[in-house]
């Protein structure tokens, strides 16, 4: 009872924008072409959920994503712990993992399309890079800012150093790695839109940039909501019970949202 | 432990092996010439379109958007989030259609702006800022509802007007998370800029890396992404970090 009547409270502002948004069009302050009445919208998303071209596109994309997050992941991980260990190439490879972080997503596009050809491979390309980065620098951050003290209390009571990485080492950059995917997938979502818009004929960011060309504002409504309900759902479904399940569980987050 | 001298060294051996092994790939490699320029032609190419004054141009092109949405995230989305903050119902209204709108990126805006302006500056502009600023609002606010109500309360025990606790407890509390909301929006927008630049080619950096794919041109590619990310560094190294040094790190929350 009381989660629906958060649910409500939580559905309760979009009621009124959407009322604000008919509201807007029925007057005719703003002509259909740029902004159509939200009955028109609904009516495409149905026409699309029917005839499937939605889920394809929803499936490509989430499909694009999950690649990139299964392929880089584990990558991304194991060689940050591997160099997070080696004290004297830390420190070098630190910035420059950071440097390609501020270089992820979109900016490899060009060069995949180069390299790749327009297609799967590129986009899934850019959602390697985009991920793999930003999990590689914040795994090898968090590696290095466990305190020495804990490895040595392990090595002092006999701990190998299979004992130090498995027991010490990931648990305890574990908060930040999950931070550095949680970050990696927000990233990574958006570099998908923009890499789709160009480089593939499916997904999300095609559809409603497809869609511009036709001035079909319906249609990119419609995508856009979707883009916006999936990272909604993909926040509260995946990323925050994962949250919950490393990093407050150490303590590190207070949960702040009102 | 590690020292100075031998950092520096190790540093000397992965760039310079890195230079080394691209050099070394991009000679013998059985690949069209454009699928890997050796590292001097990207040199070659930074000489010669910053003689040619296309490279300063772009770069500067970029840098203005990208300032212009910093300035009004701070201007208008700061206190915008700052003031939605101070009310509870407020907040709890905004709450889910700011984290709606945030999490939508500006990028996927852009067809709609595309319809709506056209392909031209002003639709960069828009998709730019619209990244910028919902995340700016929404920590904002956020930053505001996590002041502790204890210490607003003291302050109004002991007898201060409304304005007083705004300035010194409200806003100061609000810094770290204004930080991070500035901080993720300029990621993000640095990203949307890029990408807008490439969609819909109005000069710009992401413009020029773009057309250059076209054109097999390879090396400006390359150039293109260095300045990228050469770019960023030095947002984050000259905005960013003395930001959050006055902010996050002021208040104790975060250890180097």
């Amino acid at each position: 009872m009381r989660a629906m009547a958060r649910a409500l409270r939580g559905l309760a502002p979009f009621v009124v924008l959407v009322a604000a948004w008919a509201l807007v069009t029925r007057v005719g302050l703003v002509p259909p072409l740029f902004l159509p009445p939200p009955m028109d919208v609904a009516r495409v998303a149905w026409e699309l959920a029917r005839d499937g071209s939605l889920w394809v596109n929803i499936a490509a994309s989430l499909g694009r994503v999950l690649l990139g997050i299964v392929a880089s992941v584990p990558l991304a991980v194991g060689l940050g712990v591997v160099v997070g260990l080696n004290r004297r190439l830390a420190p070098v490879v630190e910035p420059i993992v950071g440097f390609f972080n501020a270089l992820s997503g979109i900016a490899w596009l060009p060069l995949a399309i180069t390299w790749f050809g327009l297609g799967w491979t590129s986009v899934t390309f850019i959602m390697f890079n985009t991920i793999f980065f930003l999990v590689f620098f914040n795994t090898l951050v968090g590696v290095r800012a466990v305190p020495r003290i804990f490895e040595h209390a392990v090595r002092t009571l006999g701990g190998s150093r299979r004992h130090i990485i498995f027991q010490v080492l990931i648990p305890g950059a574990l908060p930040s790695i999950v931070t550095g995917i949680r970050m990696s997938i927000g990233f990574g979502w958006r570099a998908l839109i923009a890499a789709e818009m160009i480089a593939t004929s499916t997904g999300l960011g095609f559809l409603i940039y497809n869609a511009a060309n036709f001035h079909q504002s319906d249609t990119i409504l419609v995508g856009i909501v979707t883009i916006g309900l999936l990272w909604l759902a993909t926040d509260r479904l995946v990323l925050q019970p994962l949250e919950r399940r490393t990093i407050e569980r150490w303590g590190l987050v207070s949960s702040s949202a009102p | 432990m590690t020292t100075r001298w031998e950092i520096v060294v190790t540093w000397a051996v992965v760039l310079g092996g890195t230079l080394a092994a691209w050099s070394l790939a991009a000679a013998t490699l059985p690949l069209p010439d454009y699928y890997l320029p050796p590292p001097s032609a990207v040199l070659a190419a930074l000489v010669d379109l910053t003689a040619k004054g296309i490279l300063p141009t772009y770069v500067f092109e970029s840098l203005r958007r990208i300032v212009l949405a910093t300035l009004i995230g701070l201007v208008v989305g700061v206190p915008t989030g700052l003031l939605l903050g101070m009310s509870r119902g407020v907040t709890a209204f905004f709450y889910p259609l700011l984290n709606f709108f945030q999490s939508v990126s500006g990028i996927a805006w852009l067809p709609l702006m595309l319809v709506w302006f056209g392909f031209g500056e002003q639709t960069i502009l828009i998709a730019v800022n619209y990244t910028v600023l919902f995340p700016v609002i929404f920590n904002a606010m956020l930053g505001v509802r996590s002041v502790p109500p204890l210490y607003t309360n003291a302050l109004r025990t002991l007898g201060a007007p409304r304005w007083r606790i705004v300035r010194d407890v409200i806003v100061p509390g609000a810094l770290p998370s204004i930080a991070t909301g500035i901080r993720l929006g300029l990621a993000y927008g640095w990203r949307a800029l890029i990408a807008a630049e490439m969609l819909v080619g109005a000069h710009g950096i992401g413009f020029m890396i773009f057309n250059a794919q076209n054109f097999h041109q390879t090396a400006r590619i390359m150039l293109g992404m260095g300045i990228i990310g050469v770019l960023w560094v030095i947002l984050d190294y000259f905005l960013l970090r003395p930001l959050e040094e006055a902010t996050i790190a002021r208040w104790g929350l975060v250890q180097r």
